[in-house]
Formats: C-alpha cells, sequence, structure tokens
C-alpha cells in the first residue's frame, strides 16, 4: 500500500506560491546588495555571477526540506547532466588526451617514437575499443576478451593482496590477548597496574566481539542455550558498530551544511567575521 | 496492521520535520556570528601523524594523495591545507598527486595556497603530479619507478631530475605517505602500497568512513587517521593555525547538542505515550 501523502489546500497552495515569489525578489536583492570591493580584479563580475547561480541552485536544493517541488525537480536534473558532462570532459582531458593523443599524436618528435609510443600502448588501446562494442548487439562478444582480462588481472592481483591485508595483517591484533598469553609481549613493558589492564582489556572486548558477532551469523547450530547468549552478545557488538558508523555519518553530513551554510552566509551574503 | 495515519497527524509530523530543519540550520548559522569558545584536544591517532611528519628532516619527500572532489570538500579542504601548512613550515618536499580526476583541480588549489603562503616553487619545493589513471595499478608502478609512472608533473615539466624529487626513485625511497580519501582509495593505498613498499601510511578521510579504518590503527598498518572535520581541526590545532576546520568545530559541536537533545526529547514523549493508557506503541 502507498504511504499516505499529506494533501494541502489551495489556498495554502496560493500562499506558498506568493512566498516563492517574494523569496525570489529577495534572493535578487540579497544578491545585488554585495558591492564590488576596491581594488577586485576586472573578471569579479564574472566570479560574483558564479556565487550567485551557486547560491540560488544552493537554496532550491534546500527547498526540498520544505517539500518536493519544481524547482527541486529542474535543479536535481541540472546537477544530473552538468555532472555528467563534467565527467566527459574528465575522461577527455585526464584519460584519453594525455595517455593517447598527446603521446602519439603531439609530442612525439619523429615517427620512430610514434611507433615506440603506439607499441607501448596498443593492448590498452585494443581492449579499450573492445569494451565499447557493449554497444552493438552482433559485436558485443568481442568485450569479453577485454572482461576476461580485467577479471583475470584483478583476481590476481587481488586475492593474495587482499588475504595478507585484510586477514593475516588483521589476526595479530584480533588475537592480541592470545599472543600475549603466549609470551609476545615481553614482561615489565608496561608501567603501572592500569596500563598494564587497559590493553588486555581492549583485547578481551576485541576477541569477544569477533567471536560472537562470527557466532551470530553461524547457522549450523540452534542459537539455544549458551548460544544464545554468544549470538545476543554478538548483535550488541553489531549495534554499537553500527551506532559508531550513524555518529560518523552524522558528523559528516552536518560538516556538509557547514559549508554550505558558510558558503551562503560569507561568499553571497558577506556576513559574518 | 494498524490503522493508516491521519492527515492531521501526517500534517502535525511535516510540521515537526520542518521546526527541527530550522533548529539545525540555525545551530550551524549561529556560530557564523559569534565565538561559542569550544576547546577540543586532539586525538592521539592525530597526533601520531602530526609527530611523524614533525620526525622527518628537512628536504625528506613526503607523499600525498589526495584523492577526494568537491563533493568531500568541507572535511578533505582543510585537512589538506594544515597537512601542507605543515610540511612546507618544516621545509619537507610534498609530492602531490591524486587517484580521482575530479580531485586535479582541488589539489592545485590547496598545493598553490600553501606554497603561496611559504613562497614555496613547483619543482624546487614540491611536486605536482596530478592525476594519472591506474589506481591499484599506478601505486605497483610508482613502487616500481615514480619517474616511469609519471613521466611529467601538472606543470609538464619532466619529473627525472626535479630537485624536489632528489633521490626518490620509488615509493621505496619515501617514508611517509598519507591519503586524504572521501572513498577506498586508503584501503587501496594499505594493501598495494604500505603492505608491499614498507614506508608508514597515514590517513585522513570524511567522517562517513572513519570507522571502517580502526581495524587499521590496531594493526599497525595506519600509523593515524584524521577522522572527518574533527580530525582537520585537531591538525589545525596542532600546527597552531585555526582555519576553517576550527571554526566548523563550534557549529558542529552545537548540532550534535540539538541532535542529542532531539533524540532524548523523542524517546522520552515515546515513553511518556506508552504509559498513556489508551495509547500504546
Amino acid at each position: 500500500m502507498a504511504a499516505p501523502q499529506e494533501t494541502t489546500s489551495p489556498t495554502r497552495r496560493t500562499a506558498e506560491l506568493v512566498v516563492l515569489v517574494v523569496l525570489f525578489f529577495a534572493f535578487l536583492a540579497a544578491s545585488a546588495a554585495k558591492g564590488r570591493p576596491v581594488g577586485a580584479p576586472d573578471d569579479w563580475w564574472l566570479a560574483r555571477l558564479g556565487v550567485v547561480v551557486a547560491a540560488g541552485l544552493t537554496l532550491i536544493m534546500y527547498s526540498f526540506l520544505y517539500r518536493d517541488n519544481p524547482l527541486f525537480k529542474i535543479g536535481e536534473n541540472l546537477f544530473v547532466g552538468v555532472a555528467l558532462g563534467y565527467g566527459v570532459i574528465l575522461t577527455w582531458r585526464q584519460s584519453l588526451r594525455p595517455e593517447i593523443i598527446d603521446p602519439l599524436f603531439v609530442d612525439p618528435p619523429h615517427i620512430h617514437a610514434f611507433w615506440m609510443e603506439l607499441a607501448r600502448r596498443s593492448a590498452p588501446i585494443v581492449l579499450g575499443i573492445l569494451l565499447l562494442t557493449r554497444l552493438s548487439r552482433r559485436a558485443s562478444w568481442l568485450s569479453r576478451y577485454s572482461y576476461t582480462i580485467m577479471v583475470g588481472w584483478g583476481a590476481g592481483l587481488g586475492i593474495p593482496v587482499t588475504i595478507h591485508t585484510y586477514v593475516l595483517q588483521q589476526l595479530k591484533p584480533s588475537l592480541g590477548l592470545i599472543s600475549k598469553a603466549l609470551g609476545d609481549t615481553p614482561a615489565g613493558q608496561q608501567a603501572d597496574l592500569w596500563s598494564a589492564a587497559l590493553p588486555i582489556l581492549g583485547d578481551v572486548i576485541i576477541l569477544a566481539g569477533i567471536v560472537s558477532v562470527l557466532f551470530y551469523f553461524f547457522f549450523s547450530v540452534e542459537h539455544k542455550g549458551a548460544g544464545s547468549f554468544v549470538s545476543q552478545l554478538g548483535i550488541w557488538f553489531l549495534m554499537v558498530a553500527f551506532g559508531a558508523s550513524f555518529g560518523n555519518t552524522v558528523m559528516g553530513r552536518v560538516s556538509l551544511l557547514i559549508g554550505r551554510m558558510r558558503f551562503l552566509l560569507h561568499d553571497w551574503l558577506g556576513l559574518g567575521p | 496492521m494498524g490503522a493508516p495515519p491521519t492527515q492531521a497527524a501526517l500534517r502535525r509530523l511535516a510540521v515537526t520535520r520542518r521546526i527541527i530543519y530550522l533548529l539545525v540550520a540555525v545551530a550551524v548559522a549561529v556560530p557564523s556570528f559569534c565565538d561559542l569558545g569550544c576547546e577540543f584536544k586532539p586525538s592521539p591517532w592525530v597526533e601520531k601523524i602530526f609527530k611523524k611528519v614533525e620526525s622527518l628532516k628537512p628536504g625528506s619527500p613526503i607523499l600525498l594523495s589526495f584523492d577526494f572532489d568537491p563533493a568531500a570538500m568541507e572535511e578533505l579542504y582543510p585537512m589538506g591545507l594544515a597537512l601542507l601548512r605543515h610540511c612546507f613550515q618544516n621545509d619537507l618536499h610534498p609530492i602531490l598527486m591524486t587517484h580521482w580526476p575530479g580531485g586535479v583541480g582541488i589539489s592545485k588549489q590547496i598545493i598553490e595556497k600553501a606554497a603561496k603562503e611559504r613562497d614555496k616553487l613547483p619543482g624546487r619545493d614540491y611536486v605536482f603530479l596530478a592525476f594519472k589513471p591506474g589506481y591499484s595499478n599506478l601505486v605497483l608502478n610508482m613502487g616500481e619507478s615514480l619517474q616511469g609512472a609519471f613521466s611529467r608533473d601538472f606543470y609538464n615539466q619532466p619529473t627525472a631530475g626535479m630537485p624536489a624529487l632528489e633521490g626518490v626513485r620509488s615509493l621505496k625511497d619515501i617514508s611517509l605517505v598519507v591519503g586524504l580519501a572521501a572513498g577506498a582509495t586508503t584501503e587501496m593505498w594499505i594493501a598495494y602500497g604500505r603492505d608491499r613498499f614498507g614506508f608508514d601510511l597515514g590517513a585522513g578521510c570524511t567522517a562517513v568512513i572513519t570507522p571502517d579504518l580502526y581495524p587499521f590503527l590496531n594493526s599497525g598498518q595506519l600509523i593515524g587517521v584524521l577522522g572527518g572535520l574533527r580530525g582537520a581541526a585537531d591538525y589545525e590545532k596542532l600546527v597552531k593555525r585555526a582555519d576553517r576546520a576550527t571554526k566548523g568545530m563550534q557549529a558542529q559541536s552545537l548540532t550534535h547538542v540539538l541532535i542529542i537533545l532531539l533524540i532524548l526529547g523523542a524517546n522520552a514523549h515515546y515513553l511518556w505515550r506508552r504509559t498513556r493508557p489508551n495509547e500504546k506503541g
């Protein structure tokens, strides 16, 4: 069942339209209010226009917080289009031109250099072109050669590295308690009881977390009795981890809002110290 | 299944939501006009990166990888600026690169701003390698030969014989790499760079991905982490140059207090409603 929508009366719609028009003129007035600073460069007006457009689009995007509206839809579609165009230009300027066009057709001083560069780059160029055959139904099978090499290359490089970095290197800190019990840490290294107990407590928590979370995802035995306790403990560890992630996510999103607010208040309106 | 919410309930919910947005906007805006005097102590993981940079001798190379684009600018721009200011202050030779094509413009902006403050010149005092495709393959290539991976810098100068790269032939000649990331490049630097070539690796990242990096701190694969705006503010404090991250932390703290109060208030309201005899849940 679709979620019930909040309905609005025609009177309220008209009132909102009036407020929107007033806000638009207020925006224009606020944009025009900031005068040209003394000694500003000649292209100051151009930079100012960029700031005003960015401020307008920022406000349009935030208008969604009140309600979905046509201006927000325009801003959203504009963003998708600009991002796509920007991506195409970036790929051309940062990848295709410096890696293929310039070395082959601009930089080489003589024909010998051209052939040398072409020999070095022919495999990636051919594999890249083969990927584009996905666009044709009849020739798309050719792209499998590129994918085969990509997958094989990626797996060959990635599997040993992943095992080393994410498993072997992580084993020691995860099993710190056992490692210390086996005498890995020299006796008398810690200065006092507290500084000796704190890392051990940390190791106990890490070990308990790993075992209980792994057990929570282990479905071959029924989680009852002691197993139920360990499984519940695993859930608690997971919840704490999700809470830490969520807290950091809130911090990250607030940081983005702070950035936009600073832009609106300082760069657009020229307010604040 | 319970009865669908009434129009009045939906309207009340919408109004409450908008009030919360307004309160958050006020909480973020207020510190722009007045100093709240929030104090904070740099975290040990930030101090470790700071101390490692401090321990490098003047003229030492330090590789910085700014793998982010303008979407993560608010958190990582001040972090990058503080790091580069620290490098130039200690006369180190930063080598700056990015794995993100969209990160070239912002990286150039940061390094040129920091260099201008100390009259540092490209090629002589720092190297801006900019972007090259390849990702993990590029790191492996840099581990074999830095000049082979980047034959020219951003300003189209040949990297071979560049004074700032004196004594640097590959990643093995660099003792510290710091990667600022808005994605998974830190883990790539650990797997394909640090674990293979043995340099010390520090990380700076957006707050969202900070918890993912904690396991690498315990294992020693990372020497430290600058997490989000707080990490940037910590570093600004350590280099004794308060800038936009320090100012942003005032708004950040006030907003966090507001969010905590809202969570407590909403839960108290929920519990109060549950205790009423005619309403449950």
